[in-house]
């Protein structure tokens, strides 16, 4: 069975080429154009990873990693934040204490991304998804991206 | 005068004689008496008409430098140190022998004149400095009690030596009993009574300057930078030996201003970041996408190329807002005006946003005058304001919401209104929502946006075509946008 990733982003151009890469890297897709949406979706059935922007309307990517935080079958999801802004929140905050599994910058490649989200969930062909989340619940996930 | 008194003395003498041997004839019996009677009495006559010319000389001498002492003493000793003050005295005569006594007195009184004279001079000069003095003096205290920035001087003993208006604005204090207040009695700014108490005992290097937070008398806390330095090095005396002698004088800058702007800007660079890297992300990943042939199929290629290409336009109206502004705020700005229609340019603002109030079920209800509405307008630029007003309209309008454009003629000016269901503005966002980089925080997630879009439209219809653009908003039931041209007369050109 393929891993699910949820990707959400209120830029459509954005999603469609993220949905595109890793859709054709033989993952199940599932796309948000904001945080609330992502959040309905994500409580209806959990992914195996969320793709996030950080800034959208409604509820932006810090406020969904919140609440998945706090939602038991969400609590270890690994998540890749995308973001175009410089300097609201280090990367360092953002992985230690919300736990995001990589932080990674606007304009991005899409190779890396699939690298990324393949380096938290594992290849779609492996045998164990999931097999790289972290031990502990409250231990960073993984390194950032610059 | 001198042969007269020598006259009557010698006429005085010889009558004497003339008597004296003509009595003693008398007596020896040498004379007859009849004849000789009539000698003594003619003696008698000499002497006494000698002794009364003598009389008559001396008492002639004595009114003479009677009045010639009392002219001298009448004189205005303010007048002594002329040189003709003492010329016109009564003379005195020749054989006076009160002559040289009256010289040395006028001598005298003519030296006390002069230096009674330099001294008025001296006076008037010193009064005349002094006027001068108090005239600056009153000049530098309206120049002080003029500046903006609150100005607080102590003196060595912690008294409140000076503070202008802006400082008793500040520190509330009561003008009439400002000096010589106790500095540990000020409240609200232990900061700045720390600092002038540190520079006033030489512990603080002159010239330093440091921020300190202030509470104004309604309790809001300002930022201050304060400039110290000691008193007395600025009225050009020798401080005091000793530690706290001396006074210090503070100059406190309001930099809340200055915080607001370099926040405002640090908030622009980062959202004019954010607007610049989405269409760039965009282009960078199908560029990628592309080169590593990810796409196989003609279609997608064709889908991607569309996207690179509209995410690059993008960009360029993001560049293009930011110069028009750039350009405009800095009055180099080449304007074309021309006579046209309003409602054509609103018509066609209507029709490039249209695709946005689609995407949010937005219903775009355009109620243009059927009249003619005349304007000498650049139509770009007018017609990039229109754009700009509907945009923002329908970004803080929520999906499913309502946009109305309508134009009017008003006297001599025609008037287009754009009017939204949106999510509204209070009073101070309606103040400052033409403030350049100015966002509503709390409606910061409903849309990007680089703040820049509200004041270009502002500087195009007013600085540009001198019209008039003001907001009405009711917070939670919407905006009215309202532009005010001065109408143009002739269609065309």
């Amino acid at each position: 069975m393929a891993h699910r990733v949820l990707i959400c982003d209120d830029e459509v151009h954005i999603l469609r080429a993220a949905e595109f890469k890793l859709r054709r890297a033989g993952w199940e897709v599932e796309v948000a154009g904001d945080g609330q949406e992502a959040w309905e979706k994500i409580q209806s059935q959990p992914p195996d990873i969320v793709v996030t922007d950080y800034q959208m309307p409604r509820l932006d990517g810090i406020e969904l990693i919140q609440r998945m935080r706090q939602h038991a079958p969400t609590r270890h999801v690994p998540v890749v934040m995308l973001t175009a802004r410089g300097f609201e929140m280090s990367p360092e905050e953002l992985t230690q204490r919300w736990r995001v599994g990589a932080v990674m910058s606007k304009p991005f490649s899409p190779r890396e991304l699939l690298r990324q989200v393949e380096q938290l969930v594992g290849p779609v062909h492996s045998t164990s998804p999931g097999s790289s989340l972290p031990a502990a619940p409250d231990q960073p996930l993984e390194r950032t991206v610059p | 005068m001198r042969t007269a008194r020598l006259l009557a003395a010698a006429g005085f003498v010889l009558a004497g004689s003339w008597v004296a041997a003509d009595m003693a004839m008398l007596v020896a019996g040498h004379a007859a008496w009849p004849w000789r009677w009539l000698m003594v009495g003619c003696g008698l006559l000499v002497a006494a008409g000698s002794l009364a010319l003598w009389r008559h000389l001396s008492s002639r001498d004595r009114r003479a430098v009677e009045h010639h002492l009392d002219a001298l003493v009448s004189l205005d000793l303010r007048q002594l140190g002329q040189p003709t003050a003492l010329a016109d005295l009564p003379p005195l005569p020749p054989s006076s022998p009160w002559r040289p006594l009256a010289e040395r007195l006028r001598q005298a009184l003519a030296a006390l004149g002069e230096q009674l004279q330099e001294s008025h001079q001296r006076r008037a000069a010193l009064e005349a400095r002094l006027r001068r003095a108090s005239q600056e003096v009153a000049r530098a205290r309206a120049v002080l009690e003029a500046i903006s920035d609150p100005v607080l001087a102590v003196d060595g003993a912690g008294q409140v030596a000076m503070a202008n208006r802006a400082a008793r604005q500040l520190l509330d204090l009561d003008p009439a009993a400002t000096e010589q207040r106790p500095l540990q009695r000020l409240s609200r700014c232990q900061e700045l009574i720390d600092l002038l108490i540190d520079s006033s005992q030489g512990t603080l290097p002159a010239g330093r300057s440091n921020e300190v937070q202030v509470a104004d008398p309604s309790g809001t806390v300002r930022s201050y930078r304060v400039h110290c330095g000691p008193l007395e090095a600025s009225t050009g005396e020798q401080p005091p030996a000793g530690p706290g002698r001396g006074g210090a004088v503070a100059v406190l800058r309001d930099i809340g201003r200055e915080q607001e702007l370099r926040k405002r800007n640090a908030e622009f660079v980062s959202a004019v970041s954010h607007e610049m890297k989405t269409p760039l992300a965009g282009i960078k990943a199908y560029v990628e996408l592309l080169a590593e042939g990810e796409a196989e199929e003609e279609q997608t290629r064709e889908e991607f190329l569309r996207v690179i290409d509209g995410q690059a336009d993008r960009l360029q109206r993001l560049i293009d807002n930011l110069l028009c502004l750039a350009r405009i705020e800095a009055g180099v700005v080449e304007v074309n005006k021309k006579n046209g229609s309003l409602n054509e340019v609103l018509e066609e603002g209507v029709r490039v946003v249209q695709p946005a109030a689609d995407a949010k079920s937005i219903h775009l209800d355009v109620q243009l005058s059927p009249l003619y509405l005349g304007v000498h307008a650049d139509r770009d630029m007018l017609l990039q304001a229109a754009i700009n007003l509907l945009s923002n309209a329908i970004k803080y309008t929520p999906e499913g919401g309502r946009v109305t454009i309508r134009s009017r003629l008003a006297d001599d000016h025609v008037v287009f209104e754009i009017e939204d269901t949106g999510v509204g503005l209070d009073p101070e966002d309606c103040r400052r929502i033409f403030d350049k980089f100015y966002r509503v925080q709390k409606n910061h997630r409903m849309a990007s946006g680089t703040g820049l879009g509200l004041p270009l439209a502002r500087h195009i219809v007013e600085d540009v075509h001198g019209g008039r653009l003001t907001v009405h908003s009711v917070p939670g039931q919407g905006s009215t946008f309202a532009v005010t041209l001065p109408k143009s007369h002739n269609p065309g050109t």
